[in-house]
């Protein structure tokens, strides 16, 4: 009824409406199915296939996620790279999101000079390539002649320098860290652009209640931003778990020292084409990468049925 | 004792001077409008008031305590913002009651004072509302609701019916002059519409450009306004104005020809250029060489009046209130009587002669 309603609007008939759908619609589903859906599901069947040596496939059922998440050789490395891949997160929601909310209130201040200027240097790394961030903190960390080190000592705090990327307990911080100073610009952003849609009467009716500029953020510009930075750590839940690019730029393939900053996409990389003296296994790390979909998808259904359900969205 | 008196006022944003030399005194309990063109610095003289601004110079005092230095909330003031400002995330009561909780009132006298607010403005049944489930006239109660629970000693209201209907405007307006009464409270108003500054208002402030041209009771302004400025703003429509010279004792003539016999000050001397100032009520219509000569252009018909409108000869136009027929057309030549008593006379620099 609506679509024929529909239809009679537009002015043409069924067949005619039909073809304008599929011409309009065709580009984005092939498209979309050539590059998504089809990889998706083309890896989700891989991984339920065992290859034999000669290449020969047999149907292994859900055999390969037994054995990976059972069998030592495969059990070991995979949860140790989902328990650093869960740190690598912690650390962005600890320090990237809020340090981002706190730059972004800073910038929202209007007696602040020289907003823009901060605004654009501070997203700046976010557009720079992984590989010259990379190569830029290897630079500044070096324990030989980086300039990290001469800083501290020059401050009297030499004490403090360690190789970081090198010993084990401290790559992956150092790693993570690199991480959020590269993307806190898009929290930052995001948060911005929600704070600067409060209007600012509000802001002028807390102060005519009686809350100071700093309780009036807490009290009246953060719930109404909550959505955002509900929004926002999802998207830095995605990114996480999908990361790969700095480690590998940074650290290699064998996410060193001693896989210490392994996570699900450097563990992903060597089970998929192979490093050194591992041959790639196409459908194990086809089980790999649809374990990080999964790991995704579940992350992506507490967000949209517990969190946001949860929080409202404002329009003022 | 003045409730709210302002001295030497000054505020200016960088080099632009927003508020020049505001003296302004506001009565214990009574109703102060502001009025003035878009950008003439009301928001900006409210706002300082509530000490959302700070000013550069000058004095505020609020029940002979000078609060130049006192933050806002401490002033006991309360203010209605032009878009409600409620908090959209929390309820009615909780907005109403966000205040005082905040100052750390015990919880049953908070209780009391939304409950007694939400009496007086008929919002017991939307207590548990948040803002964006309530209509704009539903909103704007809220609004005033959480002013009164402060219990102020001065209302700061910034065109605050400026987003209703017309409808709903009649009634709100209705509704806070009831307000006023039964809260005895002293209100600082700022509007654009002149029907309200004249029904609701106890003294009346007009302002342009950051300074005060006039300020007085409602019907002062509209009989006896100091200057053309005033004389324009109030009423509407605007009164009429033309130039004249001063030809001898109580005659003038327009710069188009035209003689007239006004009443003139005893200082005024021949060859004097004052200004004429006649609201469209005290003009009538009549033969043509009576009086100012124009051409009509078209007469609008509001029921029992009408207005005329007319090309003047000399430039301008004049709009005269007519009632009954006119029997005019379109392009006839016409001339327009003055009533001689109820002239205004501004000299040279717009200011209104004593006569
Ligand atoms: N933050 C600001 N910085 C610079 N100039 C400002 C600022 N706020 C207001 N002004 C200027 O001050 C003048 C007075 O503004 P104000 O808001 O008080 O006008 P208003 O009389 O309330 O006008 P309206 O009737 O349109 O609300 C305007 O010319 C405006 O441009
Ligand atoms: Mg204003």
């Amino acid at each position: 009824m609506a679509d024929n309603q529909q239809i009679e609007m537009v002015g043409m008939n069924r067949s005619a409406y039909l073809r304008v759908l599929a011409f309009f619609l065709a580009p984005a589903v092939l498209i979309y199915t050539l590059f998504s859906v089809y990889p998706l599901l083309a890896t989700i069947f891989d991984s339920l296939y065992l290859r034999h040596e000669g290449g020969a496939l047999t149907f292994n059922g859900l055999g390969n996620f037994q054995t990976l998440l059972t069998d030592e050789t495969w059990s070991k490395p995979f949860w140790n790279a989902l328990r650093n891949n869960l740190i690598f997160f912690i650390i962005h929601m600890c320090v990237q999101n809020p340090v981002g909310l706190a730059l972004a209130a800073l910038l929202s201040l209007k007696q602040l000079a020289f907003r823009n200027t901060y605004r654009t240097l501070i997203f700046m790394p976010t557009m720079l390539s992984v590989v010259i961030i990379g190569f830029i903190w290897q630079l500044i960390l070096s324990p030989l002649w980086g300039i990290w080190k001469m800083g501290l000592n020059a401050v009297g705090l030499g004490v403090l320098f360690g190789p970081y990327l090198g010993q084990e307990h401290t790559a992956l911080i150092t790693i993570s860290l690199i991480s959020v100073w590269q993307f806190v610009g898009i929290p930052m952003i995001l948060i911005y652009t929600a704070l600067l849609a409060i209007p600012d009467e509000l802001v002028d009716a807390a102060t005519v209640d009686g809350l100071n500029q700093w309780q009036a953020f807490f009290h009246v510009k953060l719930p109404l931003i909550w959505p955002t930075i509900g929004l926002v750590s999802v998207l830095t839940f995605v990114a996480n778990f999908n990361a790969f690019d700095l480690i590998y730029a940074m650290q290699g393939a064998l996410a060193g020292p001693n896989f210490s900053t392994d996570i699900m996409g450097t563990l992903f990389y060597r089970t998929f084409f192979g490093n050194q003296l591992q041959l790639g296994d196409p459908t194990m790390g086809s089980t790999i990468a649809t374990m990080m979909f999964v790991i995704i998808l579940m992350g992506l259904l507490v967000y949209l049925y517990v969190i946001q359900r949860r929080i409202q969205r404002y329009s003022f | 004792m003045a409730q709210v008196s302002i001295t030497s006022l000054q505020k200016s944003y960088g080099s632009v001077d927003v508020l020049k030399d505001i003296n302004l005194e506001v009565e214990d309990g009574s109703f102060v409008v502001l009025v003035g063109p878009s950008g003439c610095g009301k928001s900006t003289l409210l706002r300082s008031i509530a000490g959302l601004e700070a000013v550069n110079g000058g004095a505020i005092s609020i029940g002979g305590k000078r609060v130049n230095d006192l933050a806002p909330a401490k002033r006991e003031i309360a203010m209605v913002f032009q878009s409600y400002a409620l908090y959209p995330h929390m309820d009615v009561e909780k907005n109403m009651g966000f205040g005082l909780r905040f100052a750390g009132t015990p919880k049953q006298e908070v209780a009391a004072r939304v409950a007694e607010a939400a009496r007086i403005l008929q919002l017991e049944a939307l207590l548990k509302r948040r803002p964006r489930e309530l209509s704009g006239g539903q909103r704007q109660r809220v609004a005033i609701g959480r002013a009164i629970v402060r219990k102020p000693q001065v209302f700061l209201f910034d065109e605050p019916l400026s987003n209703l209907d017309a409808a709903l405007r009649v009634n709100t307006r209705v509704e806070i002059a009831k307000l006023h009464k039964l809260l005895g409270a002293t209100i600082i108003y700022v509007t654009h519409d002149q029907v309200e500054a004249m029904t609701l208002a106890d003294k009346i402030v007009v302002m342009n450009q950051g300074r005060i041209e006039q300020a007085g009771k409602p019907l002062d302004l509209y009989y006896r306004p100091a200057n053309t400025f005033v004389a324009n703003f109030i009423g509407s429509p605007a009164m009429n104005m033309v130039e004249i010279e001063v030809t001898g004792k109580n005659k003038a003539r327009t710069l188009a020809g035209g003689e007239l016999g006004v009443p003139l000050p005893a200082r005024a001397k021949a060859g004097d250029r004052l200004t004429l100032g006649a609201r469209p009520e005290h003009l009538t219509l009549g033969a043509p060489g009576k009086g100012l000569t124009g051409q009509l252009d078209l007469v609008e018909r509001l029921g029992e009046v009408g207005y005329a409108h007319l090309d003047m000869a000399g430039g301008g136009r004049f709009i005269v209130e007519v009632r009954g027929d006119v029997k005019a057309k379109r392009g006839d030549k016409v001339g327009v009587v003055p009533d001689p008593a109820k002239l205004h006379l501004f000299d040279a620099n717009g200011k209104a002669c004593a006569s």
